[in-house]
């Protein structure tokens, strides 16, 4: 009799349970198709990587190939350079935009003028909110090979103007620069909020052992946002493959596509050009990639701070 | 609750009665040149943007000069030929349809979605989790959502831009944090009531986390309203041509020929106009930004990671 109420029991509470939510199951009814319909079909589909694929024939009924689309990616000349571009771009932009964020959030909370503080918070944020193609009408005002602003200094000091958006060597550089300019402040946020929990009487003892303001930096407020940068450097690594589609689209052109084209721009121009099951192939490359990386900058980030994103 | 009240502004009081040293006081007065200097690196480029989109047709001078052309012989030709353009406000229109329709939809899904993810004791949680979690993680590439938008035949429709991004995994964890902060007891004194679970969310949970879909909402705003990616792939009709692609052809043109929407524009220079185009799109953002900043959380921090 004992046994057979401890195995009832549970199974009992959970028909009460469902019975109880089923009004959350009938809301749940359409998120759950959209999800069938606009995320779960699509992987569906995602087999015409394996496939070549007819628009006549349709995903089912075109003839499977295996892994030639994923042969012909990998041994075809733009695979190395994509890849080399891509992560050359990720790698950048978190060498420069973490730094920099880490600086702007430290000197935020070091500043002692009120005013500036507060300026410089809320006008760093901003450019958050520009798309790209906004922020490419603002690069054109600065960096247009005849009236630009910056071509014009250049030509006040003697020098030649530059075309920054078709030079192979300055294109990379307006790419990382940019995408500084644009994302620096909102990166910091999480620095400041990491340095308004720190307990303000570490300040108050280093201040009584006569400590410099640069010391209590070096060995107060840095060490502790170390966790966090960690996780944020973590974090970033998972995305790794993406280099920032929306930014080299608008910025990039022909003649810059040998340092400009990442693996999420190929993709699109395939699709363009109708070759689905190669640009697909190339795709489901990089989510494959893509899901291991966040796989694994999850488990180290939970195992370094102790908490993770998901 | 806890997760809004975590403020993201810098408040807290140096001790400013302390005698500074004098390396600190270079230390400080670095700090102090730092951030003006980061002021003028962020703000040059928004204000020449905008000083040249003011510029007169007669104007003679270098773009230096232009930034400090008084605001009284600034010139609005630019704005009077865009806010004139048939072209310009459809656009516009088409944004603001695509921006609507988009928060409409998002919120639809996301906040059933983020409050059944928030209850505990619902069996299946763990599920939801999964299938909420499975495509944001695995990514199969832009091919194969472009095939289903296809299928359903939405070429060429609005929704077409805004219903494949209704749900952002990241807004849908920050809106769950923020249910699950709302204390149990509320919760429960209504359970005992009598409530259903349902009408828990509409009388309870949504009215207490107004902050919570205030800010969800204007992340979402932001993004439809940026959104010139789906727009380009699934547009092709003029008439629904929303302002992002717009203003990239107006950018792209290096004559005002080539852009045929806009083509009447006599009265003010072409650098003029592409500069006003810029700012008008960005003129929503910059309005919403207030409000943005205001509902800054420590629940939209965790997204703001990933970006």
């Amino acid at each position: 009799m004992d046994s057979q109420t401890t195995v009832l029991k549970p199974k009992r509470n959970l028909w009460r349970d469902i019975k109880r939510h089923r009004s959350i199951y009938l809301l749940l009814l359409i998120p759950m198709a959209y999800f069938i319909i606009f995320k779960y079909i699509p992987i569906w589909k995602g087999q015409i990587a394996f496939k070549n694929f007819m628009p006549r024939k349709g995903v089912l009924g075109s003839e499977w190939v295996g892994l030639a689309n994923f042969q012909e990616f990998f041994h075809s000349f733009y695979f190395w350079e994509l890849l080399r571009n891509t992560i050359m771009y990720s790698v950048g932009k978190l060498l420069i935009s973490v730094p920099l964020s880490i600086i702007l959030a430290v000197s935020l909370y070091e500043c002692r003028i009120k005013v500036l503080r507060k300026t410089v918070q809320t006008l760093t944020y901003l450019p958050h909110f520009l798309s790209w193609v906004i922020m490419y009408g603002i690069l054109l005002v600065l960096l247009a090979p005849g009236d630009g602003l910056l071509n014009d200094a250049i030509k006040a000091f003697g020098g030649k103007g530059i075309d920054f958006l078709t030079n192979v060597k300055a294109f990379p550089w307006v790419v990382l620069l940019s995408d500084a300019w644009k994302e620096m402040g909102w990166g910091a946020i999480i620095f400041i909020a990491a340095l308004m929990g720190i307990d303000p009487t570490l300040f108050e003892a280093a201040m009584v052992e006569g400590s410099s303001a640069l010391q209590r930096v070096r060995y107060i407020t840095l060490p502790s946002i170390r966790p966090v940068i960690i996780m944020v450097v973590l974090l970033r690594l998972g995305t790794i493959l993406s280099g920032g589609f929306n930014q080299l689209y608008m910025l990039y052109s022909p003649s810059v596509y040998s340092v400009g084209d990442i693996i999420d721009t190929w993709v699109f121009r395939g699709l363009q050009e109708g070759k689905f099951a190669l640009a697909t192939a190339v795709g489901l490359f990089k989510g494959v990639m893509g899901l291991i990386l966040v796989i694994v900058s999850n488990r180290a980030t939970k195992r370094i701070s102790g908490s993770s994103l998901y | 609750m806890e997760i809004y009240e975590t403020k993201t502004s810098l408040t807290v009081a140096k001790p400013s009665t302390v005698r500074l040293s004098a390396s600190d006081k270079i230390f400080y007065g670095f700090i102090d040149v730092l951030l003006v200097l980061l002021f003028f690196i962020i703000a040059i480029p928004l204000w020449s943007t905008i000083t040249l989109s003011f510029r007169p047709n007669d104007f003679i001078g270098t773009n230096l000069e232009g930034m400090f052309l008084m605001p009284w012989k600034w010139s609005t030709a630019a704005y009077k030929a865009l806010m004139g353009n048939d072209g310009f406000l459809m656009a516009f229109g088409n944004s603001f349809k695509i921006m609507l329709a988009g928060v409409a939809s998002a919120l639809f899904l996301t906040i059933p979605l983020a409050y059944a993810l928030s209850i505990r004791s619902l069996p299946g949680r763990a599920i939801l989790t999964v299938i909420v979690l499975v495509p944001h993680m695995f990514d199969v590439g832009m091919i194969p959502s472009f095939l289903m938008v296809k299928d359903l035949g939405l070429i060429d429709h609005l929704a077409a831009v805004y219903l494949p991004t209704a749900v952002s995994t990241y807004n849908c964890l920050i809106m769950k944090g923020f249910f699950e902060g709302i204390p149990d007891e509320l919760k429960e004194s209504a359970r005992i009531d009598g409530a259903s679970e349902f009408y828990l969310l509409l009388r309870i949970i949504i009215p207490l986390s107004k902050p919570i879909i205030m800010s969800v909402g204007l992340f979402y705003a932001v993004s439809f309203w940026n959104d010139f990616f789906h727009a380009m792939l699934y547009l092709n009709s003029n008439n629904l041509m929303p302002l992002p692609i717009l203003l990239r052809n107006i950018l792209m043109a290096s004559g005002m020929n080539e852009f045929v929407e806009v083509s009447a524009f006599g009265e003010a220079p072409i650098q003029a106009i592409k500069a006003a185009s810029v700012f008008l799109a960005a003129i929503p953002m910059v309005i919403a930004y207030p409000f943005i900043q205001k509902y800054f959380a420590k629940g939209t921090l965790l997204g703001s990671i990933k970006g």
